[in-house]
This record gives structure tokens, sequence and C-alpha cells, in this order.
């Protein structure tokens, strides 16, 4: 999995590509998000669009990450989870928890 | 009489992508459409990783078999552990409200959304087996009556 970062203004969008799965992409995504947090940013976005898909050790990353920013005081949400990605979204009612965007733009005016 | 094909690797997570290419790859053959054949490589995965973390606990010198057989109606998984093994009744709803934050416990519900049929068999002092079906019928048809899996 590869992450890459964007800044705008106090929004920061991580474009991820690849897969979420066990021993790499989970690492990967902790780290990253991890980083940002640590900066002190508080708003983070996850471009969901690049990812091909996720096992459950990704999907708990995801939730462990989500978790982190909330004890941080800040915000992460999903933007456009692809097709498996969303099935896995919705399978898991994760879908309830996390604030998804179809627009960046709109994404980015959500904070 | 299927075709078999069988793996047996020590307990290392690193192997999980082998496994999960080694089956999308046997599943394409047997003429899975993509979506399918990722749908079963995910179930394996999830598989693999139990009988490795939970069943053998890491322990390296044990070993996992992977079991894969394809006859004309379906393809099966068998995905086997030398440990202690673990209680799959014990697991809880990953969808119940109380634990959609949870970051752990979604292993068994991703291989039972995955494929058509899983079982689980405590080998008495031989660890666990674990058996995924997926069926090759008619996906529309199969995967309706086996309960809304796709």
């Amino acid at each position: 999995m590869k992450a890459s970062v964007r800044h705008h203004g106090k929004v920061t969008v991580v474009d991820l590509s690849g897969k979420i799965t066990i021993g790499d992409g989970d690492i990967k995504l902790r780290e990253a998000v991890n980083a940002l947090l640590d900066e002190g940013r508080k708003a983070v976005i996850l471009n969901l669009h690049g990812v091909s898909y996720m096992d459950s050790a990704g999907i708990g990353e995801l939730v462990a990450c989500y978790k982190r920013a909330a004890e941080k005081g800040a915000k992460l949400k999903l933007l456009n989870p692809g097709g498996k990605v969303q099935d896995l979204l919705i399978l898991t009612r994760l879908q309830e928890i996390f604030e998804i965007f179809r627009d960046e733009r709109e994404a980015l005016t959500s904070f | 009489m299927g075709q078999t094909v069988k793996l047996k690797l020590s307990s290392r997570i690193t192997y999980v992508d082998l496994v999960h290419q080694m089956t999308e790859d046997l599943a394409r053959r047997a003429h899975f459409p993509k979506p399918a054949a990722l749908d079963l490589a995910l179930a394996v995965r999830e598989a693999f990783i139990n009988a490795v973390k939970h069943g053998n606990a890491m322990d390296e010198g044990k070993s996992v078999e992977v079991e894969f057989e394809r006859n004309a109606s379906r393809f099966l998984v068998a995905i086997r552990d030398e440990g202690s093994g673990f209680d799959p009744s014990q697991t809880a709803d990953p969808r119940a409200n109380e634990n959609l934050e949870r970051t752990s416990g979604r292993g068994i519900f991703f291989m039972k959304s995955f494929v058509d049929e899983v079982s689980f068999q405590r080998r008495r002092g031989r660890g666990m087996e674990v058996m995924l079906v997926k069926n090759l019928a008619p996906a529309g048809r199969s995967t309706e009556e086996s309960g809304g899996k796709r």
C-alpha cells in the first residue's frame, strides 16, 4: 500500500492506493495517520479511491485510526471508497460510524 | 474426481499474501468471475491468519496446511493448523452496536460472508480444520440460496 499526503489549508488528504491488509497496509496506514496526528493535524481525509480491498486487519486499523483521531480531538473522514471497499464498509456497518464522501470538495468543506 | 493442490507452510503471517494469490489464481482457473475469486481469497486469507495467530499461536515450528479441491460444482479449501485451536462459537457479532468500534474480531465474520459454507472441525490431537466452500453453480442462484453471500 502507498500513502501520499496533500494539505489543503487546515485539512489533510491522504491518498491511499493498493491493499490495506495485515502486516503491510495496516502498518503503513497506522504510521501515516499517527504522523499527522502527532503534527497536530485535526482534519484528515483518507482517500480510498485507489484501495482495491482490505482484510479484517485493515478494517480494524481503519477503526483504530478513527478512535485515535477522536482521542486527540481530530476528525477522520473517508473519501471515495471503491467497489470492494465500499462493500466491506457496508457489510461491517462502518458506514454508520464514518462520514463518507464522494466529492472531495464537499469533504474538504465539511470540517 | 476433483483436482487437488496442497500447501504446507510454517506459521508465518507473511505467507498470507502467497496463500491469497494462489487462491485467487486457482479460483480464476476454475472459471470464477473476478469478484467471486477475490471473495474466496479473502475468506481463505482470514482462515490462514486465524490458523497462524490463534491456532498455532505464532509458533513457527508448527505448520498450516492449505488444501484446495475443485470439482464440477464447487471449490473447497481446507485450512488446518496444529495448535490447541480456537472456539469459533465464542466470537462476538461484529455488527452488533456495541462491537462496531472494535478493532478486531471480524475474521470469522468475513469468512462466513464471502463463501457459501464454512465449517469448523476440531481434529483430536491435531488442531483445527476450517473448511470453506464456494459454489461454482450459476452465481446468482447458489449465492442467494446460501444466505445472500456474494
